[in-house]
C-alpha cells in the first residue's frame, strides 16, 4: 500500500512495515540503554495486542482508556485499539488524582490501560471493574491479579486480523475536567493523517528525522504533529526513559524534530539562563553581543563557536532542524533567544475544540463529529 | 508474620571498655518482614546493627542467620551471606557517579579474576554487561535515573540517602539493615523513602531491619517493632502491641499510663 492511500493510522503502520520493515521505527531508553523496535517488530506487537484485545471482547467503536505517561506501550496499545476500529481515550497522566478518578468514573470504560500501580489504584478508586485492565509497569502489581502489557503483547498475532479503522472514525479522544465539568474532544484518522501530510510537506520531513516524544502522551498536539507524521514519513520516534530524564535524553539523542509547548520551551529557556552569566554582568553583555546575529562575520563566528553551538548541545538541540511549537505563543524574550540560537520554534495550532461530555459512553462507535449520549 | 526466622539474636552482650552498651538482648526477625529497632539515643540500636553485620563482635551471645549459627559474624562473611546495610552518616564514594556507586554494590557478584577485568578478556566483558544491567534495574526501581551520571557529592542529602540504599540493594541482600534511612529528611522525602522500603520488602521479599526515630513512619511501615532503652530490650511485638506497652510508654514519655 502506498503511504498516500492509507486512510487510517493502522493502515499507515502496515504500509511502513511493508515498505521499510527492517528500519528502526521506535526507540525507548530503558535501563540506561536505547532499546529499539523495527517497523516489522512494531507491527507484530500491535497485531498481537489487537488479537488480545479482541479476545477480551474489544470491538469496533469501543474505547480503550489510557492513563499513562509517554511510553511505547501506550502508543502501541492505542494503535491496537484503532486497528480494531476502536478509540484510544487519553487522560492527562499529570492531572490531579481526583480529576483522573472523576474522568475514569465518567468514561466507565470496559477496557483500561493503566501505566502502573498508582494508575491501577485510581481505576479502583473510581469503583470500576473493567473487563480488561492491564498495566505496563509491574512494580507492586505482579501479584495483584491484574494483567500485564507483556502478557498481552506476547500473544501470537492473528494473521488475518482485518483493520477495522476507517478514515472518518475517531482515532483519539482527549478528556479533561474543567470547573468540575467533564469535557472531551476527538480527532479522526482522516484529520490526523491530513494534518500529518501537511506538516510533512511544509516542514519537508523525511524518513531520516529523529523525533523525541517527550510531551505528555495525552496532548492532542502530539497525535497531530508527531504520531501521524511518524507513521506517514517513517522516521524514528524516540521515547525518553522518563519525564524526569527527558532533558538528558534529548541531549544524548540530538533529535532533528522537536515538538514543544509554551511550557516546554520555557523550561529549556530557563535551563539555558541558568548556564549563562547574570544579566548585566560584563561577560553577559559580551555574550549578548556575540549572540546578536545582525553582526558581521567575526561576530557570527564567535557567537557560533563560543555560544550557540555549546548552548544547543547543552539543550539537546544540536541537530534540531524542525522545532515545532504547539498552542500558546512564546514570550518575546524566549522567542528571540531561540531565534538567536538558530532554532526558532515554528507555531502550529493546537485547535482543540473541547465539548461538554454530556455523559458520553465511550463504548459506542462514533464517527467524527457525531456524539452519541449514553 | 508467621514465616520462619531469618535472623535470631540470643543473649547478646556488648561492652566498650567496661561500659555496657547492650545487655542480654535477644529477638527474632521473620523472613520477609520489616522490623524496626526504636529507642532513645544511646539505647544501643546502631551497636546492635553493627553486631548483626559483623562490624562489632559481641562479647556474649549467639547470632543465627539463615539457619547458620555463629558466635560472631564477620563483615565480609555477612556480605557474602546476603546482609547489606546503609549507614547513619552517609558512606558513599562522594567523588564517583551514582552509577559507579551502585556498581560497587555488585562487587561480590563478580566471578571474573582481576586479570580478566584489567584486560577485559574472558568472562569480564559479559560480566560487566550483567552487572551494569543489574545496577540499572536498581536505579530504575529507586527512580534515580535522572542523576545516574551525576557525581554523588553534588547531590542533595535526601538523594544521597537513596543512592546509598541503591548500593545496598544492588547486592541483592536477603537482609537489609538500614540505619536511620530518613534522618534529616523533610516530610516529602520521608514519604518517598518509606514507600521505597515497603516496595523493596514487597517486590523482592527482602527482610528489612531498620532504625528510625520517626515513630509515625515506624508504626506505618513495620510489621514488627523492637524497643531498646539503655542497652536493654523493653518491648517486642507488633506496632499495635508496642504502642500499648506500659514500659515502652514510660521510656518514651517518662510516665506510666493510668491504671484502667
Amino acid at each position: 500500500m502506498h503511504e498516500d492511500l492509507a486512510d487510517n493510522l493502522p493502515a499507515s503502520l502496515l504500509a511502513r512495515a511493508r515498505q521499510r520493515g527492517g528500519d528502526v521505527a521506535l526507540r525507548h531508553k530503558h535501563l540506561g540503554l536505547w532499546q529499539q523496535r523495527s517497523w516489522k517488530q512494531l507491527l507484530a506487537e500491535v497485531q498481537g495486542l489487537a488479537t488480545s484485545l479482541r479476545a477480551a471482547g474489544f470491538a469496533l467503536g469501543d474505547s480503550l482508556v489510557i492513563l499513562s505517561r509517554p511510553r511505547p506501550e501506550a502508543l502501541l496499545v492505542s494503535l491496537a485499539a484503532q486497528w480494531l476500529g476502536g478509540v484510544a481515550a487519553l487522560l492527562d497522566p499529570l492531572a490531579a488524582s481526583d480529576e483522573q478518578v472523576a474522568l475514569l468514573r465518567e468514561l466507565a470504560s470496559d477496557f483500561v490501560f493503566a501505566e502502573g500501580q498508582e494508575e491501577v489504584e485510581r481505576v479502583r478508586q473510581a469503583g470500576l471493574s473493567p473487563r480488561l485492565l492491564f498495566y505496563a509497569d509491574a512494580r507492586g502489581l505482579s501479584a495483584s491479579g491484574v494483567q500485564s502489557y507483556a502478557s498481552l503483547a506476547a500473544t501470537p498475532a492473528q494473521d488475518d486480523l482485518p483493520i477495522q479503522a476507517r478514515g472518518e472514525l475517531t482515532a483519539f479522544s482527549f478528556h479533561r475536567l474543567e470547573a468540575g465539568q467533564a469535557q472531551q474532544h476527538w480527532l479522526s484518522h482522516a484529520q490526523l493523517l491530513g494534518e500529518g501530510r501537511r506538516l510533512i510537506e511544509q516542514e519537508r520531513l523525511s524518513a531520516n528525522e529523529e523525533a523525541l516524544a517527550a510531551r505528555t502522551f495525552a496532548a492532542s498536539g502530539q497525535a497531530r504533529y508527531l504520531l501521524a507524521p511518524w507513521l506517514l514519513a517513517g522516521f524514528r520516534l524516540n521515547f525518553p526513559e522518563s519525564l524526569a530524564t527527558r532533558d538528558n535524553d534529548r541531549r544524548e539523542l540530538g533529535p532533528t524534530l522537536v515538538l514543544g509547548t509554551h511550557d516546554s520551551y520555557g523550561r529549556l529557556y530557563a535551563l539555558a539562563q541558568q548556564r549563562l552569566p547574570l544579566p548585566g554582568s560584563l561577560l553577559r553583555r559580551w555574550l549578548d553581543w556575540a549572540l546578536d546575529s545582525r553582526g558581521g562575520v567575526l561576530r557570527n563566528s564567535l557567537g557560533h563557536w563560543l555560544l550557540r553551538r555549546p548552548l544547543r548541545d547543552v539543550l539537546g538541540l544540536s541537530r534540531t532542524r524542525v522545532p515545532l511549537l504547539v498552542g500558546e505563543a512564546l514570550p518575546v524574550e524566549s522567542q528571540t533567544f531561540f531565534a538567536a540560537l538558530g532554532v526558532a520554534p515554528r507555531a502550529w495550532p493546537e485547535a482543540a475544540q473541547w465539548q461538554a461530555a454530556q455523559r458520553l459512553r465511550p463504548s459506542t462507535a462514533w464517527p467524527q463529529g457525531q456524539v452519541q449520549p449514553a | 508474620m508467621s514465616n520462619p526466622p531469618l535472623l535470631e539474636l540470643e543473649g547478646i552482650n556488648l561492652s566498650f571498655k567496661g561500659v555496657k552498651a547492650i545487655s542480654d538482648i535477644g529477638f527474632r526477625v521473620a523472613e520477609g518482614e520489616i522490623c524496626a529497632l526504636i529507642g532513645p539515643n544511646g539505647a544501643g540500636k546502631s551497636s546492635l546493627l553493627n553486631i548483626i553485620n559483623g562490624v562489632y563482635q559481641a562479647q556474649q551471645g549467639r547470632i543465627r542467620f539463615a539457619g547458620q549459627e555463629r558466635r560472631a559474624m564477620q563483615p565480609h562473611a555477612a556480605a557474602l551471606g546476603g546482609i547489606a546495610r546503609t549507614f547513619q552518616n552517609i558512606a558513599l564514594f562522594k567523588g564517583m557517579s551514582v552509577l559507579d556507586n551502585v556498581l560497587t554494590g555488585r562487587n561480590l557478584k563478580r566471578r571474573s579474576s582481576w586479570l580478566e577485568q584489567a584486560l577485559r578478556i574472558g568472562r569480564a566483558p559479559a560480566e560487566d554487561d550483567r552487572q551494569r544491567a543489574a545496577a540499572e534495574r536498581v536505579i530504575e526501581f529507586l527512580r534515580i535515573q535522572p542523576w545516574r551520571d551525576e557525581i554523588v557529592g553534588t547531590l542533595p542529602y535526601g538523594l544521597q540517602k537513596r543512592v546509598e540504599l541503591a548500593r545496598a540493594l544492588a547486592a541483592e541482600p536477603r537482609l537489609l539493615l538500614l540505619d536511620e534511612p530518613m534522618a534529616g529528611m523533610n516530610a516529602q522525602e520521608k514519604r518517598e523513602m518509606s514507600r521505597f522500603i515497603v516496595e523493596i520488602n514487597r517486590e523482592f521479599g527482602t527482610t528489612v531491619v531498620l532504625i528510625e526515630h520517626d515513630i509515625g513512619v515506624v508504626m506505618g511501615i513495620s510489621h514488627h517493632v523492637v524497643v531498646l532503652d539503655y542497652g536493654r530490650k523493653i518491648g517486642d511485638g507488633t506496632p499495635e502491641q508496642v504502642r500499648h506497652d506500659p514500659e515502652v510508654i514510660a521510656a518514651y514519655l517518662g510516665t506510666r499510663p493510668a491504671a484502667a
